[in-house]
């Protein structure tokens, strides 16, 4: 559907991102992500913020 | 993994696939199975295929306290570590400043806001990568258009995410972290590359 509608508007852009070697080596690094995020269901894309470690780092930035 | 993922174009499953590999690592350390799992990853001839062989490389001779304590030591430290992941420290030279205003009100349109537990900036790098990956693989609905693609690449994302990666690769503390940076430069640089065609 949208995928059409896209293709049409970009195909030189599609064209390059096809030969930009995203490729193989991508499709296994995601699903080594994959598999850990599915594991734990606070990291799903929808609920991308969660507590970090980073909370702190900003909180001590922030008094500055 | 998603839904969306069976009517994706190839190129955009393997964008959406990248951006996720890196908000993964960048957001929190990997645990030691998927170290084992980037341990496995080959490498190719390109610029990306040799910097992902490199993390493979790192990633099969180090453990995951390791590579945790240079999380640590990179991103978070005693009181800072060494980098500063967030658009508007980069942009502005502190945190929470207009960038991260701004970012927000493009979220806010796009429909998309944090949970209300996290206190973390926006702006975050790993963030901004897992929104660009959502964006593009429909997880907040339905796929975005290239042009809102390209909208929050060339507002919030190209102006530093470059900066940040060639930091990364180069950073005192980087070992395992050193070619994710170098893997995140290439792909900043491909997907502007890209987005200028649009």
């Amino acid at each position: 559907m949208a995928r059409h509608e896209q293709d049409d508007s970009g195909t030189d852009r599609r064209g390059f991102l096809k030969l930009a070697s995203l490729g193989s080596v991508a499709t296994g690094a995601a699903l080594v992500i994959g598999d850990e995020a599915e594991a734990a269901p606070v990291q799903t894309a929808t609920d991308g913020y969660r507590e970090t470690d980073h909370v702190k780092t900003y909180y001590a930035h922030a008094r500055f | 993994m998603h839904a969306a993922d069976a009517a994706l174009a190839d190129e955009d499953r393997l964008r959406a696939e990248m951006y996720r590999f890196l908000a993964g690592l960048l957001l929190h350390a990997p645990e030691s199975q998927a170290l084992a799992g980037i341990g496995q990853l080959s490498p190719d001839s390109t610029t990306m295929g040799s910097a992902i062989g490199e993390l493979a490389e790192v990633a099969r001779s180090a453990d995951a306290k390791e590579v945790s304590e240079e999380y640590e030591a990179l991103f978070i430290g005693l009181g800072r570590g060494e980098l500063v992941p967030f658009g508007s420290y980069y942009l502005t030279g502190f945190l929470n400043e207009k960038p991260l205003a701004k970012l927000r009100q493009t979220l806010g349109q796009l429909g998309i806001e944090r949970r209300e537990d996290v206190k973390e900036p926006e702006d975050h790098i790993g963030t901004l990568c897992e929104v660009m990956a959502g964006l593009i693989d429909g997880s907040y609905g339905s796929p975005a258009d290239a042009a809102t693609q390209k909208q929050v690449f060339t507002e919030h994302i190209a102006p530093w995410a470059g900066h940040f990666f060639a930091d990364l690769a180069t950073a005192q503390e980087a070992r395992f972290y050193a070619p994710l940076g170098r893997i995140g430069a290439e792909f900043i640089r491909i997907e502007g590359q890209a987005f200028e065609m649009e």
